[in-house]
C-alpha cells in the first residue's frame, strides 16, 4: 500500500463537480483506493460517498492506494487533487 | 376512416402523424423476502436495470446536463454494493433493496447542512424511479422512445410533462380533459402546434401507433383516413406552410395601423428557447416571460445565480422591453420539490404574490436576480395576481430591500427599472384607479380575469362554454382598465390569450390597448391585421361593443360567427 497526504484546495470543497471529477479519476484506477478524513475511510470511487462525506476547502486527506499499479494510480489522484479537479 | 369533430379548438394548424398514447406509469409496492436460491436471480434483475438505466440515461445528457450526473449516480459503486448486500444479507428482493439503498442515501443528503446538497437527494429519488419503473418494466418517461412524427395523445398534460418531453417529433397535441387555456393549450400556441382539448373518449378510440390527422382549424380529428384523405390533408398542410411565408414577410415591419397608431406587439415566453423563436418572428419585445418555468423545471428553487443567468441572457437577447413576472406558481402549476398543502379551491388559494410575499427569501433571490438583470437591457418587473394596494406596498416594499442590499454590495442594476403588475383579478379593477397611481405599468392577464369575473372554472369542461372573454363584462373590466392606465399615464398591456386572438385584435386596438403580448406563432397574423385597420374606425367599433349587453350582440357587432 503507498499512500499520501494531500490539501483540498477547493474553494466550496468536494462539491457537485470536483467530486464527480475525483470519482471518475478514482474509478479509472485498478487499485483499492481510500480517502482517509479524520476518523472516516471513505471510497472515492463513489460519487454518493464523496458528496456525503463533504470534505471541505482547506481539510488534509490521506489518499491510500492498494494494487498492482499503486503507485500510478496515487500519482494519478493526487495530481487530480492537486490540480483543481477541473476548477 | 371515422371523422370526429370537436367545439374547441385550442391552437390552430393542421397535423398528420402517428398516435402516441401517453401511459401514466403505475408502480407496485414490493417487499418480498426471497429465497437463498432467488439470490442470484435478483442480483442478475438489479445488474440489468442499471445497465438499461445506463443506457436511457446517455441518450437524455445532450438534452438535459442534469441526467449526467444521474447517469453516474446510476453506475455508483456505494449504490451499487448497497443494493447487492441487501439482497445478499437481508434477502430483500431487488425492488426492496433499491428502495432501502435509495433511501439511506435521500437520508444522508437531506440532513446536509448545504443547501446544494440536500438537493442532491430529488436526484437519488429521480435515480431510483427510473430504476423501479425499469425492473416493474414500466417507462419512467412516458414521453420517451418518440422516434417518428407523432400526434401526442392524452388525458391530460401538465407543466412538469413539458419538461420530460422531447418536442422534435411532436407534430400536435390531443387531451381528453382541459380547456383552451390549459397548459397544454399555451404549450401548443408557443410551438406553433395544433392542439384540441376537452375531447371526451379519444383515448378509447385510437390505437398507439394508428395514423391519425388533426386540423386544429376546423375542429376534426381524422381515425383511420384513406390515403386519398392523406394527400388532401398535406396539400393543406402545404398551403397552410405558404401562408406562414407570407406573413414572415411582415417581420421586419412596424404593427401600425392604416393611419398611423403604432402598438407593440411583444411575446409571452416561458424561457430563452422562446425568446429565440419569438425573435424570428419579429417580436418588439417580451410582454410576459413566465418565470415559473424556471422553478418548475428544477429540482430545487433556483439560486439568485442561476436566475439571473437566464434573465441576463434574456434582457441581451431582447432588443426591446423584458417584462418578467415574478413566481406565478399555486393554482395548476405545482413543485415537485416543495410540498404545497392541498386546498379546496387553488385557484382561490396560495399561489402567485401570495407565496412570494410568505417566502420572502425565495422572492429576494428573485428580486435580487432581476434587478441585476436589468442592468443589461429593458428590463420590467411586474407581480401576479394583486388584489389589494396593501399587497402591491409589500412586494415594493421587499424590492426597495433589494435595490438597497445590491447598492451596499456595490452591484449595479437599473434604478429606474419599471415596476407593474397583472391586473387578472376583480378587485384589481375595482381599485384600478388606486392603482394607476402605484405601478408603471399594467398588464391584462384575460385567462384569469374572465374566469374570476366570470365564476368560471376555465378547466371544467361542463361548464367553460361560459367562459368567453367577449363577456360584456369582461370588456368593459378592459375599457375601464385602459381608460384609468391613460389618465395615469400608465401604459396598458394585455398578456392573455385574448390578445392573440384574431377575433379580438381590431376591438382591442380600438379600445387604445398600447401593448399586445401573445404567443409567437400568432404575432405575425395579428400584426397583419392591425396594418389593414384604421385605429379610427377600430375605436368606433369599440365603442359600440362596450355598450352591449349580451355576448351574442358583441359577437354581431364584431362580425363574430363562432
Amino acid at each position: 500500500m503507498v499512500s499520501q497526504k494531500i490539501t483540498v484546495k477547493n474553494a466550496s470543497g468536494l462539491h457537485a463537480r470536483p467530486a464527480s471529477e475525483l470519482a471518475k479519476v478514482c474509478s479509472q484506477c485498478k487499485s483499492d483506493i481510500a480517502i482517509v478524513v479524520g476518523e472516516k475511510r471513505i471510497n472515492p470511487k463513489s460519487i454518493l460517498i464523496l458528496m456525503s462525506a463533504a470534505i471541505r476547502c482547506g481539510t488534509e486527506i490521506l489518499v491510500e492506494c492498494t494494487g498492482d499499479s499503486e503507485k500510478e494510480d496515487l500519482e494519478a489522484v493526487i495530481n487530480a487533487i492537486d490540480g483543481g479537479l477541473g476548477e | 376512416m371515422l371523422a370526429i369533430n370537436v367545439e374547441r379548438t385550442a391552437s390552430k394548424g393542421i397535423a398528420i402523424g402517428k398516435a402516441f398514447l401517453v401511459e401514466r406509469p403505475q408502480l407496485k409496492k414490493v417487499f418480498d423476502i426471497i429465497p437463498d436460491q432467488e439470490i442470484a436471480t435478483q442480483i442478475k434483475r438489479y445488474e440489468e436495470a442499471v445497465h438499461s438505466a445506463e443506457k436511457e440515461l446517455s441518450g437524455l445528457v445532450a438534452a438535459n446536463a442534469i441526467f449526467g450526473a444521474h447517469l453516474e449516480m446510476v453506475k455508483d459503486i456505494a449504490l451499487y454494493e448497497g443494493v447487492i448486500t441487501k439482497i445478499k444479507d437481508e434477502k430483500k428482493c431487488a425492488e426492496a433493496a433499491l428502495s432501502a439503498t435509495a433511501a439511506e442515501f435521500v437520508f444522508i443528503f437531506e440532513s446536509m447542512d448545504d443547501e446544494y446538497m440536500r438537493e442532491r437527494a430529488a436526484d437519488i429519488k429521480d435515480v431510483s424511479h427510473r430504476l423501479m419503473c425499469i425492473l416493474q418494466g414500466v417507462k419512467s418517461n412516458p414521453f420517451e422512445g418518440i422516434t417518428e412524427d407523432v400526434i401526442l395523445i392524452a388525458q391530460d398534460l401538465t407543466p412538469s410533462d413539458t419538461v420530460s418531453m422531447d418536442l422534435t417529433h411532436i407534430k400536435g397535441f390531443i387531451t381528453q380533459e382541459g380547456g383552451i387555456t390549459s397548459h397544454v393549450s399555451i404549450l401548443a400556441k408557443g410551438l406553433g402546434l395544433p392542439a384540441l382539448v376537452g375531447v371526451e373518449g379519444i383515448l378509447g378510440k385510437v390505437k398507439q401507433n394508428d395514423v391519425v390527422i388533426m386540423d386544429a382549424k376546423e375542429g376534426t380529428i381524422i381515425l383511420y383516413p384513406e390515403d386519398s384523405t392523406i394527400q388532401q390533408y398535406q396539400n393543406k398542410i402545404e398551403e397552410q406552410r405558404r401562408q406562414q411565408e407570407e406573413l414572415a414577410k411582415l417581420k421586419t415591419l412596424p404593427a401600425i395601423t392604416k393611419d398611423g397608431r403604432t402598438v407593440e406587439l411583444c411575446a409571452n415566453v416561458g424561457g430563452i428557447k422562446d425568446i429565440k423563436k419569438a425573435l424570428e418572428y419579429g417580436m418588439d419585445g417580451v410582454g410576459l416571460f413566465r418565470s415559473e418555468f424556471l422553478y418548475m423545471d428544477n429540482n430545487h428553487f433556483p439560486t439568485e445565480e442561476e436566475q439571473f443567468a437566464i434573465y441576463k441572457e434574456a434582457a441581451q437577447l431582447c432588443n426591446g422591453e423584458l417584462t418578467i413576472r415574478t413566481l406565478d406558481i399555486g393554482g395548476d402549476k405545482a413543485l415537485s420539490y416543495y410540498e404545497f398543502e392541498t386546498e379546496e379551491n387553488p385557484f382561490l388559494g396560495w399561489r402567485a404574490i401570495r407565496i412570494s410575499l410568505e417566502l420572502k427569501e425565495v422572492f429576494k433571490a428573485q428580486l435580487r436576480a432581476i434587478l441585476r438583470a436589468s442592468a443589461f437591457g429593458e428590463v420590467r418587473i411586474m407581480f401576479p395576481m394583486i388584489i389589494s394596494v396593501e399587497e402591491l406596498y409589500d412586494a415594493k416594499e421587499v424590492l426597495e430591500e433589494c435595490k438597497k442590499e445590491l447598492d451596499r454590495e456595490g452591484i449595479s442594476y437599473n434604478s429606474e427599472v419599471e415596476v407593474g403588475m397583472m391586473i387578472e383579478t376583480p378587485a384589481s379593477i375595482i381599485l384600478i384607479e388606486d392603482f394607476a397611481r402605484e405601478v408603471d405599468f399594467f398588464s391584462i392577464g384575460t385567462n384569469d380575469l374572465t374566469q374570476y369575473l366570470l365564476a368560471v372554472d376555465r378547466g371544467n369542461k361542463k361548464i367553460s362554454h361560459m367562459y368567453n372573454s367577449f363577456h360584456p363584462a369582461v370588456l368593459r373590466s378592459i375599457k375601464r382598465v385602459i381608460d384609468a392606465g391613460h389618465q395615469n399615464s400608465v401604459k396598458v398591456g394585455m398578456c392573455g390569450e385574448f390578445a392573440g386572438d384574431e377575433r379580438a385584435v381590431k376591438l382591442l386596438l380600438g379600445l387604445g390597448l398600447d401593448e399586445f403580448s401573445m404567443s409567437a406563432s400568432v404575432l405575425l397574423n395579428t400584426k397583419d391585421i392591425i396594418r389593414s385597420t384604421y385605429y379610427e374606425e377600430a375605436k368606433e367599433l369599440a365603442d359600440k361593443a362596450c355598450c352591449k349587453q349580451t355576448i351574442a350582440q358583441v359577437y354581431n357587432i364584431l362580425d363574430i360567427h363562432r
